[in-house]
């Protein structure tokens, strides 16, 4: 099954799965550090083998020409609502959200899946047509195929993800040079839509849905939040607290500390210089995803390229955004460092993704 | 048409535009740099002093939740500040031995305290509620040794008081803290008070408000030392019912000590002026602490406490019936007002014999008579001429076998049995089963608000009212949330000269006949007495029959329905007209008391 050939490898992008294995390390030791059990159930054992199960993802993804995995896209598509309709079946309700599934002993976001399979989707339907063009039936298709999921995630409430969802049909569309006046009017169209989707809410979303806009509605949930990871990250000043004077960490003043908010532990830690080392890691790996998009010549891979490395981009600037508190809190990991088997799992296959095409650039 | 650039140049084109995209995100990195060098370096020091002390303590503050009224503006229940006694687990550094402190300083068992903060994460910064009520004393004491119990606080809540520990019990239905189930829907958070029954559940989202909060500053010992923000909760929306308390008050008192339910509308709109249902539960032990004991103890009482008699209990409506048996004659031609019958006690179909309730029968009577002495042999003969489809299509007009349509969940369907709708299984539909049917026996089954809504009918000449409960929401601000206008569910159409007859003999009824106990002075009222024989006859214990009274007042112009059952209570003349009477008094007091002076005087 493993057919690489030499001249394959020889184009495997060493920078691209540097920074990307760089972050994972520092992943880790920051897991370990704030549950520093050895034993085999800790935080840090649990993401191992996570990270190891991505890894077989992306071999798995690099061994494949992505063409034939846009070819399987319909099969994939149908799989992937599936999944996300089962969540509101079998789906496991926490705080309020049906976001989970449960497979034996593990927990699977479906959403975090449906990333991957909205790009590979996105790629198969707009070069459905004949010809290199982009016709207004290929988009008006695309647009049918992806709102359906869209607003599945939206209802289980996953604003998060489904927030991801929209820059990188933006970037695609933009990619594919869509011209300005048709990009303005889906802009405008979508804004207008906005508005109406307030009605389709439910009540107690409406309510989170304010929250997100304004923290202070919700003094006692999100309000503090932000306030104790902005106090994290604040006093790690230029060099940091070292691993065992995180105190606002360690103390768990910090919430939901090793998923969404973990970048506040890091930068407690390892304070402005060390922010400084994860996010040029982040920018090589984001800016090598761009030099791939551009370098492509096919469009499908060129598509998927483009997609990936928006989805990368968004989720990392969404997530250290909101930490920090510049942009309101959704429900949003941080690829590669938060701690979840379902969002590591997707990373690397989509990094996969991103090396197989860069290996195949020249074909 | 082609939405893209022209082909030439394309990988250029590509190229430029994935060029602009990166350059467009490495902008946004340069923001987040930015902003990680304004908290770091330029707020750092202030940041870390604060994380060194980290002295923000977020307290709830609860909504105090909103107030029944009933019609006159009299509060139904209010509200008082309660002393909560909650545990904040983020901040209990050694829980054990809080617990374990906690648990002698109050008497509580280590194991409930532990449960309680099993349910929740264990750095969950909102307080677990562990017991609502606390006394002065017990607020003290934990105040006193409150350096020794980090992570304990006494928290100030709205609690529901009520005016008597059953009042209402089943319209108003108990408060308490949202159950693991109910945390499933995803709109509560735990501690949460939430309405669990009647109007408190029916009415609970706009009742309970929102939560407010506080951030304050704590020294390092944990005491307050300034509110540094504030959101104010806002309090619930005020409910303005339907109910008069004053005669729901009198219908409870007079019926203390018995099984059954009174039921009072207004056959004008469809108001419920009072709605009772005994024995009735108490509203504050269910309210505040979960005691095991005390629920288990409703829920296997035999007589069913929780159970809302008025619209969740079916019971035969005896001789109440014999209206709907007179309507359906009169409309239909089969009876006549002038017919006669000779009633000797007893009535022969076939090899059966069916006895009057009177040993020796009325003697000659006519249809009025038989209704004011509500003669059983004159509508067994009766029954069968107007025939088990009529009785049945005329009951259903009436509404009965049909829920009202009255807000309060759970409100049962009665039975109306249809001679063609027998399954086939059981034997078939024979004229005895008339016979019973046209007593209000049988397989017949109604629930005390069905019956006042079909006497409210009768009272204003066939409107059946979907019964009101709500008349409107206003929100703390004064806006109207919700508002209820009166609805007409059906009409029942009858001849105008049907209508008087029916009300003339049912004045009759308290005038001369077996509902003379209810009589007033001043106060014509109209009414029919019912004695349902229950099935377990021969349980001695148990084997009284089922008192109706049904009625309405004033006989000439109705202003009010008052249907009174009690279970197993004897006679409706006897035992439930006497009820009816009481309620009556209440309602026309001013009426009532004038005459009886003119009388004296």
């Amino acid at each position: 099954m493993l057919r690489l050939d030499r001249r394959l490898l020889q184009n495997v992008d060493w920078i691209l799965l540097g920074a990307a294995l760089f972050i994972i390390g520092l992943s880790l030791v920051c897991l370990w550090s704030l549950n520093p059990g050895r034993g085999i159930s800790s935080l840090v054992w649990r993401q191992v083998s996570w990270v190891g199960v991505g890894l077989i993802g992306l071999l798995v993804v690099v061994s494949v020409d992505y063409r034939n995995l846009v070819r399987t896209a319909p099969v994939l598509y149908v799989l992937g609502l599936g999944l996300l309709t089962s969540v509101f079946v079998l789906g496991r309700t926490v705080s309020g959200a049906r976001r989970w599934i449960h497979l034996g002993p593990l927990t699977v976001q479906p959403s975090e899946l449906f990333k991957l399979i909205f790009i590979i989707t996105l790629a198969w339907a707009l070069t459905a047509g004949r010809g290199e063009r982009f016709s207004r039936g290929a988009l008006i298709g695309t647009f049918v195929l992806l709102g359906v999921p869209f607003l599945l995630v939206v209802r289980q409430p996953d604003l998060g993800t489904a927030l991801v969802l929209v820059p990188v049909l933006a970037a695609t569309l933009v990619g594919i040079g869509i011209r300005m006046k048709v990009l303005g009017a889906l802009t405008l169209a979508g804004v207008a839509a906005m508005p109406l989707g307030w009605f389709v809410l439910k009540p107690y979303q409406r309510d989170r849905l304010l929250v997100y806009l304004d923290p202070f509605r919700d003094p006692l949930g999100t309000a503090y939040n932000v306030i104790q990871a902005k106090i994290a990250i604040g006093s790690g000043q230029l060099l940091g607290k070292g691993v065992g004077g995180a105190t606002q960490s360690r103390l768990s003043f910090l919430p939901e500390r090793h998923t969404d908010f973990i970048f506040a532990v890091f930068a407690e830690m390892w304070g402005f210089l060390g922010c400084l080392v994860l996010i040029v890691a982040y920018v090589l790996l984001v800016m090598r995803g761009f030099e791939i998009a551009a370098g492509t010549r096919e469009t499908r891979g060129r598509i998927l390229a483009l997609g990936v490395t928006t989805v990368f981009a968004a989720q990392i600037l969404i997530n250290i955004g909101m930490v920090t508190g510049l942009l309101p809190i959704v429900g949003i990991p941080l690829p590669l460092m938060s701690y979840g088997g379902s969002s590591m799992v997707v990373s690397l296959t989509a990094l996969g993704l991103l090396l197989s095409i860069r290996m195949r650039q020249f074909h | 048409m082609a939405l893209s650039a022209p082909p030439p140049n394309r990988r250029e084109a590509w190229g430029r535009r994935v060029l602009a995209l990166a350059v467009v995100t490495a902008v946004a990195f340069l923001g987040l740099v930015g902003q990680l060098w304004y908290l770091q370096v330029l707020e750092g020091g202030r940041m870390h002093e604060l994380s060194e002390k980290n002295r923000i303590r977020i307290r709830p503050v609860a909504a105090p939740r909103g107030i029944l009224f009933d019609r006159n503006g009299l509060a139904l229940v209010d509200n008082r500040p309660a002393f909560t006694l909650s545990l904040i687990p983020r901040e209990m550094e050694d829980r054990n031995s809080v617990v374990a402190r906690l648990s002698v300083l109050l008497k509580m068992p280590v194991g409930d305290l532990l449960e309680a903060l099993e349910r929740v994460p264990a750095d969950s910064i909102r307080p677990v509620r562990v017991r609502r009520g606390l006394s002065l004393e017990e607020v003290t004491k934990v105040e006193e040794r409150k350096l020794e119990l980090p992570g304990v606080i006494v928290e100030v809540e709205p609690q529901r008081v009520y005016p008597t520990s059953t009042f209402a019990a089943h319209l108003l239905g108990y408060v308490r803290e949202v159950s693991d189930e109910q945390m499933k829907q995803g709109r509560y958070r735990r501690g949460d008070m939430i309405g669990q029954s009647g109007l408190e559940r029916l009415l609970d989202e706009y009742l309970r408000g929102r939560d407010g909060g506080e951030r304050i500053e704590v020294d390092a010992l944990g005491r307050p030392v300034q509110v540094m923000r504030r959101e104010e909760p806002d309090p619930g929306a005020q409910v303005i019912t339907t109910i008069d308390r004053r005669i729901q008050e009198i219908a409870e008192q007079a019926m203390a000590g018995k099984a059954g339910s009174v039921v009072v509308l207004d056959p004008r709109n469809g108001d419920v002026l009072a709605l009772t249902s005994s024995p009735a539960f108490p509203l504050d032990r269910l309210t505040g602490n979960i005691d095991r004991e005390e629920w288990l103890r409703l829920v296997k009482d035999p007589m069913a406490p929780l159970m809302n008699r008025a619209l969740q209990g079916q019971y035969p409506p005896g001789s109440v019936f014999k209206i709907i048996v007179a309507a359906a004659g009169l409309q239909e031609g089969s009876l006549a007002p002038m017919d006669q019958v000779y009633c000797n006690g007893a009535f022969s179909l076939g090899h059966w014999t069916f006895k009057d309730w009177k040993a020796g029968g009325h003697g000659h009577v006519d249809l009025r008579s038989a209704i004011a002495q509500s003669c059983d042999v004159y509508f067994y003969q009766a029954g069968l001429k107007v025939g088990g489809d009529a009785m049945a299509r005329y009951a259903q007009a009436f509404g009965l076998g049909a829920p009202t349509g009255i807000d309060l969940g759970g409100e049962r369907f009665g039975l109306v049995p249809f001679s063609a709708s027998r399954p086939r299984s059981k034997r078939p539909w024979q004229a005895g089963d008339t016979v019973n049917m046209s007593i209000g026996q049988g397989q017949l089954l109604v629930t005390p608000l069905q019956v006042a809504r079909m006497m409210g009918a009768v009272a204003n000449g066939g409107i059946l009212w979907k019964p009101r409960l709500v008349q409107r929401v206003a929100r703390a601000d004064g806006s109207l949330a919700y508002s209820a206008s009166s609805k007409m569910t059906e009409r029942v159409e009858l001849s105008p000269v049907v209508w008087a007859f029916l009300r003339n003999a049912l004045a009759a009824v308290v005038k001369e006949g077996t509902g003379a106990a209810a009589r007033l002075p001043g106060l014509d009222i109209a009414g029919k007495t019912g004695t349902a024989q229950t099935i377990a006859k021969s349980d001695s214990a148990k084997g009284q029959d089922h008192a109706w009274f049904a009625s309405f007042a004033p006989a000439d112009d109705p202003q009010a329905v008052v249907v009174v059952f009690v279970e197993r209570g004897g006679h409706g003349g006897e035992v439930a007209a006497p009820i009816a009477r009481k309620i009556y008094e209440a309602i026309f007091l001013q009426k009532v008391a004038q005459v009886t002076l003119g009388e004296s005087g």
